[in-house]
């Protein structure tokens, strides 16, 4: 039995996950079984420490220690994980995460702190195409954030409450600080918190949407990864603006979405922990 | 005992400071212990440094401004579509960074080069402007005669410069001084074929560049120094790929390029950044006529590089080769912007990739790039395909 730990070095949370696969599985890891999740956000503290204790909270999770982990792959800023066996492109580990959790997903939303992506894979989660966001951060987990904050609310709680919004406001989807500006004035004007978040997920939305379509994809599932995949509100929006777009394909998430990047490059570390040298998998 | 680790720190430190110092305080300082000595900056790819080594001179290989010295003058001398690296030189020289050296070595590269040495001329009228022209002959009666009749022209120049009338066995204790150099930089390169997480890229890159300006002796003992210290390091294994980098030889990528390609997930296990150094693979003859045995070496020993003219082999073969025995499993081809020659040999040499289904991807930069996000994506994407879509 191949035991690897994934772990995706996000810029506002870290994610870890714990896959224990059979030898000579191959790429498709057939029969991986996922033993422990355990994601952490950041907020002030230093990066080194929270992926030391997210690492130590997920072996703890899995009722493992260090010495029985045969790979660490790492995924997101993994410079940052001195202990790290190889590391894995953000695309690629999400797209084999996105597979395991959904076999029919054949692209990837994945929503993170700083920027959004879609992803275009085939059913083997081989990356055929992908679209990101530009630098502005209005279509980002971080804008969110920032909203939330100034309206009092968590970001847990954001998605509940844009699902009871009835009217929605317009929000700018190009600037972040237009679109902070618009809810400056939203606010003064009286408009209730659940039409802002709604007008926010729905602005940032047709910008996911917008990603989606030049990917020009045949069927499957669209699954929603990242800091944003929890969001009700947002993938519901999601939903909506695809089919507004002419897209067919389903939008879904699920509830280990947020660590599809950990469970993906967990999963690649058990391919490649098979095919390293002798010398490699001892220093592993 | 001294502490290996420390040794290396140390050792990389001094090279570190040496890349970043655009003032040129070695030079300076060893113009203060050799009093008279006169120095020559050499522009890339190849110079052949024993000629000034054997007339008493220090040989300087100069590579532009790099990413640390904002252009205004250089600009004003060079349409858009010109590459940065002689922006970069003429700003170093008007704001006086070059003041401290003698003479200027322009060997034949590009057009570029060409037109930098007339500017040269005419801007520095005091110091030595020299061009290098290289032969486009591989015939040994044809091209290494004339070769070494330039490189007898030009150790006259550097007699006259330096005042000091060079005799063969001097000049051939130099051949073997820099024979010493290619055999410890050749040590250094199969370390780092054989065990690339012991020498970092960006170690390894600037353990070599301090060769660009310390006399040759020092840099040998360097190398030396660094090399025994490193393998005792404990220096973890990583699961990278093993890519070649190509298409570096003149205008240099900035440092931070170079350690995002390693943290993208590649070991860099062979490049042409430093290629200067290595250009003459192997000995070169320290008997006879030693300007002959400089122009053989050149010719039968140079190494397959855009910025000479070649027909020795099928373009491609020798990169190809490269790859296979530096246990490669792909190619990166980073070249400056708007750098004619190796752009310009890229479609042959992907070509020659191709057909013996080597991967490879490609992008381009100045010395003074900035931001590697896009760089990194596409050599991590790269490395992944490598690893877990190759054979």
């Amino acid at each position: 039995m191949i035991l690897t730990c994934g772990i995706d070095v996000g810029s506002s949370a870290v994610k870890a996950a714990i896959i224990k696969s059979h030898p000579g599985s191959g790429r498709a890891r057939e029969g991986a079984e996922l033993v422990a999740t355990h994601v952490e956000r950041i907020r002030r503290r230093d990066q080194r420490h929270v992926i030391r204790a997210v690492y130590d909270g997920v072996l703890e999770a899995a009722g493992l220690t260090e010495s029985d982990i045969h790979y660490v792959a790492t995924t997101g800023e993994g410079e940052l994980v001195d202990f790290r066996t190889g590391h894995f492109y953000g695309m690629t580990a999400h797209a084999r995460g996105a597979l395991f959790l959904e076999p029919q997903t054949r692209a990837v939303l994945d929503v993170g702190a700083l920027h959004a992506r879609a992803i275009s894979m085939d059913a083997d989660s081989k990356v055929v195409g992908y679209r990101m966001t530009s630098q502005c951060a209005s279509g980002s987990g971080q804008f969110l954030e920032n909203i939330a904050r100034y309206l009092g609310v968590t970001l847990e709680e954001v998605g509940a409450l844009s699902l009871e919004g009835d009217r929605p406001e317009k929000v700018s989807g190009i600037c972040a600080v237009l679109a902070e500006t618009d809810v400056i004035n939203m606010v003064s004007r009286g408009i209730s918190l659940p039409n802002i978040l709604r007008g926010i997920h729905e602005s940032m939305a047709n910008r996911l949407a917008k990603l989606v379509r030049k990917l020009e994809l045949d069927d499957g599932i669209v699954l929603v990864t990242g800091g944003l995949a929890n969001d009700i509100g947002l993938v519901h929006a999601t939903r909506a603006a695809l089919v507004e777009h002419g897209i067919d394909s389903r939008v879904e998430t699920h509830p280990l979405s947020v660590a599809a990047g950990a469970i993906g490059s967990a999963l690649w570390g058990g391919y490649r922990y098979e095919r390293l040298s002798p010398d490699t998998k001892q220093a592993a | 005992m001294v502490d290996a680790k420390q040794t290396v720190t140390e050792i990389v430190a001094r090279a570190d400071a040496l890349y970043h110092d655009l003032e040129f305080g070695a030079v300076k300082r060893w113009k203060e212990t050799h009093p008279g000595g006169k120095v020559i900056g050499c522009l890339p790819t190849y110079a052949p440094r024993e000629l000034a080594h054997a007339a008493g001179m220090l040989p300087v290989y100069l590579r532009g401004a790099g990413d640390q010295v904002e252009i205004i003058r250089g600009d004003a001398y060079f349409q858009s579509y010109i590459c940065q690296l002689p922006r970069g030189m003429i700003e170093l020289a008007l704001s006086g960074r070059l003041d401290s050296f003698d003479g200027f070595l322009f060997p034949a590269i590009c057009d570029v080069i060409r037109n930098l040495s007339g500017i040269w001329q005419l801007h520095f009228p005091d110091k030595l402007a020299r061009y290098l022209d290289i032969p486009q002959n591989f015939d040994v009666e044809v091209g290494g005669r004339f070769y070494a009749e330039e490189l007898r022209r030009l150790l006259t120049d550097f007699e006259q410069l330096s005042g000091q009338k060079v005799s063969d066995d001097a000049l051939r204790h130099s051949i073997g001084v820099y024979n010493t150099h290619r055999r410890v930089i050749q040590n250094l390169m199969d370390l780092r074929s054989e065990k690339p997480w012991l020498v970092p890229a960006d170690e390894t890159y600037l353990v070599l560049r301090a060769g660009d300006v310390l006399p040759v002796e020092e840099h040998i003992e360097m190398i030396k120094q660094y090399l025994q210290s490193v393998v005792e390091l404990e220096r973890p294994m990583r699961d990278h790929s093993r890519v070649v980098v190509s298409g570096a030889f003149c205008e240099q990528p900035p440092l931070g390029l170079i350690r995002t390609l390693e943290r993208a997930g590649c070991y860099i296990v062979w490049d042409d950044m430093t290629i200067s150094a290595r250009f003459i693979a192997g000995d070169v003859s320290t008997s006879g006529d030693p300007c002959v045995a400089l122009a053989r070496a050149f010719i039968e020993q140079g190494v397959e590089s855009a910025s000479v003219y070649s027909c020795k082999k099928k373009k491609g073969s020798e990169l190809c080769e490269t790859v296979r025995k530096a246990g490669a499993q792909g190619v990166i081809f980073a070249a400056p912007s708007f750098c004619d020659p190796a752009l310009l040999d890229q479609p042959m040499l992907q070509t020659a990739l191709d057909q013996e289904s080597i991967p490879w991807t490609a992008f381009k930069y100045a010395e003074n790039l900035g931001q590697f996000q896009v760089i990194r994506e596409q050599a991590g994407t790269f490395s992944d395909s490598i690893r877990l879509w190759g054979a």
